[in-house]
């Protein structure tokens, strides 16, 4: 095979990846406002499914196990990073959102609260910490980020 | 003047005397304080428990206080409700701009009659509906722990309320049918877990206020209590929060203690709205006190 022959394919697949990696980073430019919404459901109902064993365990109700625990907190960590992009205007309401107005009239204050909660997360995952008493705080602290965001970024529906 | 003249006149002077009978300020005297040495470590569970700072601490930066701004009770808070903007007053120990001037027996009727010091009444914004069904000593305990806490000075504007609620007189007929100091819920009063979880719900913890539709008088309609309603501050719903309620039904008493204590639900989602501030303040209290609310809330009649 002739290096001539070889260079369209390389070409191709180097280009793929180049678009896929574009497509990754710009996701919410290319979405509908439902899709955008769609998307950040699902997202937290993913952190939701995630909290229930690590909060079982700071309740005592489940036996602590770091591996779980660590599992949830990658999954926090990701959905930390990916969450904010699924916000552009004019998804401010509609398909049953709970995002609060203050999202877009407070883009930096949602972005800080979002960016505590991926700090928590990493510290938490950087700690690893071996025992229930020692995991008590770190993993209560990821928890309090997920409370203060709520607090001012979630609104209440029925 | 002719006679029937007369007559109306008559019984336009009645009826004016008599409304004005009947919508007095009623207080409590001095002689209705027992005889109790008021203690301010006791003061900060009634303080905590009554959710003074969720109205009281100034907002900071527009948004509600947190930490230690919390003890800083100088008002300011803007109450947006049909009936106009209340304006939440500074209750900091500041004498001239606070109540650091009150008496205690003035502090007792703000708390428990809805009465100010200048004889007027109260609006219900202030939820002294609940506190009249706290015992008297313990309103007494609040006020020696808000004295020490720190002064703030700021006189804060009188509310802007639409006629007739601007016509505070008028109140006083409102309290005859909604002020007193019966329980709500019938058990018997003792000091069993469930009877001081009625104390903290019905009293100090004013629970009602929010838990409890109500009527055309905008009083808390009793035959519903705990029923949940529309949201007296926006747009939802507060949750029904008896044992028939879709969120509670399922919840054990210490599910319904730990979400107090953590403010996650036993699905792990967490507290939100207005009920974030209310959960912050249950956490200071002991556990005792979340399990003794926990314990009242499954014993209320369940309401669908």
């Amino acid at each position: 095979m002739s290096l001539r022959s070889i260079r369209l394919p390389l070409l191709c697949v180097s280009l793929s990846f180049a678009a896929l990696a574009l497509a990754a980073d710009e996701a919410a430019d290319f979405e509908t406002i439902d899709e955008s919404i769609d998307t950040r459901k699902a997202l937290m109902e993913d952190v939701g499914a995630a909290a229930k064993p690590v909060g079982l365990m700071l309740r005592g109700e489940q036996e602590y196990d770091w591996t779980v625990a660590l599992e949830s907190l990658r999954t926090w960590r990701d959905v930390g990073g990916e969450f904010g992009k699924h916000f552009p205007e004019g998804s401010e309401s509609g398909s049953g959102t709970e995002a609060a107005p203050a999202i877009w009239e407070d883009r930096a204050g949602f972005e800080a609260a979002l960016t505590e909660w991926q700090e928590a997360t990493s510290s938490a995952i950087a700690a690893a910490p071996e025992t229930l008493d020692d995991a008590r705080p770190i993993l209560g602290a990821v928890f309090n980020t997920c409370k203060d965001c709520h607090d001012g970024y979630r609104i209440e529906t029925d | 003047m002719s006679g029937w003249v007369r007559l109306l006149l008559a019984l336009v002077l009645i009826a004016a005397a008599a409304g004005w009978w009947l919508t007095r300020p009623v207080t409590l005297g001095p002689e209705d304080l027992p005889d109790h040495v008021p203690d301010p470590v006791a003061g900060e569970r009634q303080f905590w428990a009554g959710g003074c700072v969720s109205c009281h601490a100034s907002p900071v930066d527009g948004k509600r206080a947190r930490g230690d701004d919390k003890l800083l009770l100088g008002g300011g808070l803007e109450l947006d409700t049909p009936y106009g903007v209340f304006r939440v007053p500074n209750v900091s120990p500041h004498a001239a701009d606070g109540i650091g001037g009150w008496s205690m027996l003035e502090f007792v009727n703000a708390m428990q009659r809805g009465v100010a010091p200048d004889g007027r009444h109260y609006y219900p914004s202030f939820p002294y509906t609940s506190y009249a069904k706290m015992p008297v000593r313990d309103v007494m305990d609040l006020k020696a722990f808000i004295d020490t806490l720190p002064a703030v000075p700021g006189r804060i504007d009188e509310h802007s309320l639409g006629f007739p609620w601007s016509l505070r007189r008028g109140l006083g007929l409102w309290k005859r049918q909604y002020l007193d100091a019966e329980p709500v819920v019938g058990m018997p009063d003792d000091d069993s877990l469930v009877a001081r979880g009625r104390l903290l719900v019905e009293g100090a913890g004013h629970c009602g206020e929010c838990h409890t539709p109500r009527d055309r008088f905008g009083g808390m309609d009793r035959s519903r209590w705990l029923a949940g309603g529309p949201d007296p501050e926006g747009k939802g719903r507060v949750p029904n929060i008896t044992p028939a309620g879709e969120n509670l039904a399922d919840w054990s008493a210490s599910d319904i203690a730990y979400y107090l204590e953590s403010g996650f639900t036993p699905e792990f989602d967490t507290v939100g709205g207005t009920m974030v501030a209310v959960q912050e303040n249950m956490a200071q209290l002991d556990k005792a006190d979340r399990d003794a609310i926990a314990a009242y809330l499954k014993a209320v009649p369940a309401i669908d």
